[in-house]
């Protein structure tokens, strides 16, 4: 039903988007800037938001979010399959029909062989979530263990019908969004079975790399073997060209927006500049919701938080507005004290931790938390804050020390390069007991946060991949969580019930300080016209007019 | 000579080894630093991190890890970045020299004749009101850290007077081939020049005024007024050629630090993708080849210049040629 509303959406933003569509807008080069590189550039490794905000102009999936603006945006549309299948076989089969006459940008053909390579290649090029996600294809398993002898039976191809058949081992409701994202492109069936690195890969979008530095920048042009076969999916593009420049610190970059010598930024425009941009460049400002929060886990396995009143405390003292404040303002974050942000399926507003609990917080309640700071027995214990260097993480770390403090345990804070800090709160070795991070979706799925971020199969002792940072482990929630994955399928509004009694229950067990949900702020030149924002990949960089 | 040559080159080895080792295990007992959870990608699941240390090799014994960075660095030069996966590090650093040379050998053109100058008008004037005025200007300007200078250059150059005639010349920030346009080339590097140079040219002046004054009290000032040369001849074709000597030998240092990579804030501040900048951004990515690569090229850098100074001592002090 979601899906369907949301087509209606997608026409109304369809019918919207045609009036820029025309024949003036096309031409001219965009030009982009951020601070460096991310990383490899292929495809099925990348795991950037920066990457991934260019891939898809470049890559197609066989579905896609639709390349468009508002809720629409979130919405799965056939790409290079002819339609989005619906399973049969209880969830379990899809069948895909490839559209014929696409050809890649190398001038090869997109086979069904392609198709197939490509699904393989995510094993034998150890995509991030091939463990994780993949696997759910029926062989999926074999090839994590073998990458170098993946068959990956459950992939069925029929070069006459031009169908693909994916076989799972049990029905996944998020099959179609993990097959949406970058790591779903469909490469060349001669794509090499490693990261090809900083070697651009041949793809069917509507631009191509015509040279890529990872120190320098990237040089995109329109890819000559494009035709547009569905706007939605892959929509022609206004730009003749896009330069990606890398090498500008955020201020910088600020400033060389304010002077037109780029038009878009990719960096967080920084609080102190926030002011300047809001009052002199206000229509050069884009402000759009996400899904991301902000958040502190507290390890529930060591003290003083393994100390549920303990936890309960610090939930209660935090005031959420003034680390609202520390992000840019309300315009920017919202005061939140549950898991799943506003925009997420399965969203049911709900706060405890307040004053006059209910649905949103309103102000700390300083006597509660004394109270169970008193009753925790927990008075006089150190604990360390930690948290990123940069901004605005080292300054709720150094809030979030003022008010462990003012409870009366003894704080430090200790922030770290933002490289390392991520990897290193997620291992138990280093016995962290509170820190300062932060999550993005990667799909609009209750899951990609409640079950990623709680789920007993995240906490993995000892590692620095182990994203249940929290340490909780509760097989009842995991076995709700399941069965809401199992209804998401075919009833999705009885699963978003559950995911929204999950989000609550986690939400009370106080194994987080939920900090606040953020909206991303863009800052465009003067000179762009028909920026769109997409809720799934954000700037949708093709559909900028800058002639 | 060939003795010369071959302890410094020993002397070299051993720089480079100490340091490389230090470089190696600093990175290696960093919490959190784990290249193969970072490769691998948020939530991977425990097999795909352990297939990315096998791909990587970093499940090896950390000597034999070593072993192998320094043979990719110095013989196959194949070494990889771990975050910008199958981008080769030395050849990165070689095309990011150029861009490091053009900064510090442009500052430095600017530092050592406007230090000369200072110095000596200083020097020259001795005590009075002008000397005075050029040594607080020259405190000031070693006072100034570079990123802060850089920051309010940038903030009058490309923020609120970019668009007055005094600074709408200024091209925007980052590095232009002078291959491409030298007229651009050098606008882009004129304000970064000035930038890096100002501390020099505070620290030089102020060296030079003191080896100045130390020399003119020397036997051979006496003898050579005495032959009834002006103050003028004497202080600038003999006591200044003489007092260069100190000059020579911070000059040597200070510009094998900076091409090296020394000029990192400078770089980091105009946008300069040089040695600097590779570095700072591999410090920021915990990228341990680029680091490895970078530290490596600073570090020959460092130790030639080193080299090079004392073959240019003797050609400044004929005192060092008999001493041989």
């Amino acid at each position: 039903m979601r899906r369907v509303a949301a087509t209606l959406l997608i026409v109304a933003c369809l019918v919207a988007g045609r009036a820029h569509a025309n024949a003036a807008n096309y031409g001219g080069t965009l030009r982009l800037i951020t601070t460096a590189g991310s990383g490899s550039f292929d495809p099925q490794i990348n795991y950037t938001e920066r990457y991934w905000e260019i891939f898809q102009a470049m890559y197609d999936g066989l579905v896609t979010f639709a390349k468009t603006s508002g809720p629409g945006s979130l919405v799965i549309v056939p790409d290079l399959a002819t339609e989005v299948p619906k399973p049969t076989d209880d969830g379990k089969t899809y069948v895909f029909h490839l559209r014929r006459g696409i050809k890649f940008s190398n001038g090869e053909p997109v086979t069904v062989q392609a198709v197939a390579h490509s699904f393989r290649r995510l094993f034998k090029v150890n995509n991030p979530n091939a463990g994780t996600w993949y696997d759910v294809i029926v062989g999926g398993r074999t090839c994590n263990a073998h990458p170098h002898h993946c068959t990956l039976s459950g992939v069925v191809i029929d070069a006459a019908s031009n169908t693909i058949t994916i076989h799972l081992r049990h029905p996944d409701s998020e099959f179609l969004d993990q097959l949406a994202v970058p790591f779903g492109a469909i490469l060349p069936a001669d794509t090499p079975d490693h990261d090809m690195g900083t070697q651009p890969i041949p793809g069917t979008g509507a631009y191509m790399v015509k040279s890529y530095d990872p120190s320098g920048g990237i040089v995109m042009v329109r890819n000559p073997q494009f035709h547009q076969w569905s706007r939605l999916a892959q929509p022609k593009g206004y730009p003749n060209e896009i330069d990606y420049k890398f090498g500008l610190s955020a201020e910088s970059q600020v400033t060389a927006v304010e002077n037109d010598q780029y038009d878009w930024m990719f960096e967080d425009v920084p609080a102190d500049r926030l002011n300047e941009i809001a009052t002199k460049y206000t229509r050069q400002v884009h402000i759009n919701p996400l899904n991301w929060f902000y958040y502190a886990p507290m390890n529930v396995n060591i003290a003083p938080f393994n100390n549920k009143d303990a936890r309960l405390a610090v939930e209660y003292a935090v005031n959420r507005e003034s680390m609202v404040k520390l992000f840019g303002g309300n315009a920017l974050a919202k005061p939140d004290c549950q898991i799943l942000p506003p925009e997420m399926p399965g969203y049911q507003a709900y706060c405890p931790y307040t004053e006059h609990p209910g649905a949103t917080w309103s102000a700390p309640n300083w006597p509660l938390a004394r109270a169970y700071m008193k009753k925790s027995g927990m008075i006089g214990q150190h604990v360390t804050v930690i948290t990123e260097v940069q901004s605005p993480f080292r300054q709720i770390g150094i809030y979030l020390q003022d008010v462990l403090n003012r409870l009366g345990f003894v704080a430090d804070v200790k922030p770290l390069s933002s490289n390392i800090e991520f990897n290193y709160i997620q291992n138990t070795n280093n016995k962290v007991q509170i820190s300062v991070t932060d999550w993005a979706q990667d799909y609009p799925a209750a899951s990609d946060f409640l079950n990623v971020l709680f789920s007993c199969g995240s906490f993995r002792k000892g590692s620095d991949n182990s994203i249940n940072i929290s340490g909780f482990c509760d097989p009842a929630i995991d076995t709700e969580m399941a069965h809401a994955e199992t209804l998401s399928l075919l009833h999705p509004n009885q699963a978003n019930a559950i995911w929204s009694h999950v989000d609550h229950q986690i939400t009370r067990r106080a194994l987080v300080v939920s900090l606040f949900s953020v909206a991303k702020l863009d800052f465009t030149a003067a000179t762009l016209k028909h920026f769109t924002f997409s809720g799934e990949y954000m700037f949708l960089p093709q559909l900028a007019v800058v002639k | 000579m060939a003795g010369t040559i071959i302890r410094r080159l020993v002397h070299m080895i051993a720089v480079l080894f100490g340091i490389s080792v230090l470089v190696f295990l600093i990175f290696f007992a960093t919490p959190g630093a784990n290249p193969a959870a970072r490769i691998a990608g948020k939530n991977a699941s425990p097999q795909t991190v352990a297939r990315v240390e096998r791909q990587f090799g970093l499940n090896r014994p950390l000597p034999v890890q070593y072993a192998l960075m320094m043979k990719k660095i110095f013989i196959t030069r194949n070494l990889t970045s771990y975050v910008n996966l199958g981008e080769k590090v030395v050849p990165q650093v070689f095309k990011a020299a150029p861009v490091t040379l053009s900064l510090v050998a442009g500052a430095a053109i600017i530092w050592i004749v406007v230090a000369i100058v200072i110095g000596a008008v200083a020097a020259a004037f001795r005590n009075s009101w002008i000397d005075r005025l050029l040594m607080v200007l020259s405190l000031i300007g070693i006072s100034m850290p570079v990123f802060w200078v850089g920051t309010m250059a940038n903030l009058f150059t490309q923020g609120i007077w970019h668009h007055t005639w005094l600074f709408s010349w200024v091209p925007p920030l980052g590095y232009v081939d002078f291959s491409k346009s030298p007229v651009l080339w050098f606008k882009s590097l004129l304000i970064p020049w000035i930038t890096l140079a100002i501390l020099y040219i505070g620290l030089y002046a102020r060296v030079l005024r003191a080896a100045l004054i130390e020399t003119m009290q020397e036997d051979f000032i006496r003898t050579a007024r005495a032959k009834g040369l002006s103050e003028r001849q004497v202080l600038l074709r003999h006591a200044l050629r003489c007092s260069l000597v100190s000059v020579v030998t911070l000059f040597g240092l200070d510009f094998g630090v900076l091409v090296g990579g020394g000029a990192l804030l400078t770089e980091v501040v105009f946008g300069l993708q040089g040695v600097g900048y590779l570095t700072y951004q591999a410090l920021e990515t915990l990228d341990l080849p680029m680091i490895m690569a970078t530290v490596i090229y600073a570090s020959v850098f460092v130790v030639v210049s080193n080299a090079v100074v004392d073959i240019l001592y003797a050609a400044f002090d004929p005192r060092m040629r008999l001493r041989r």
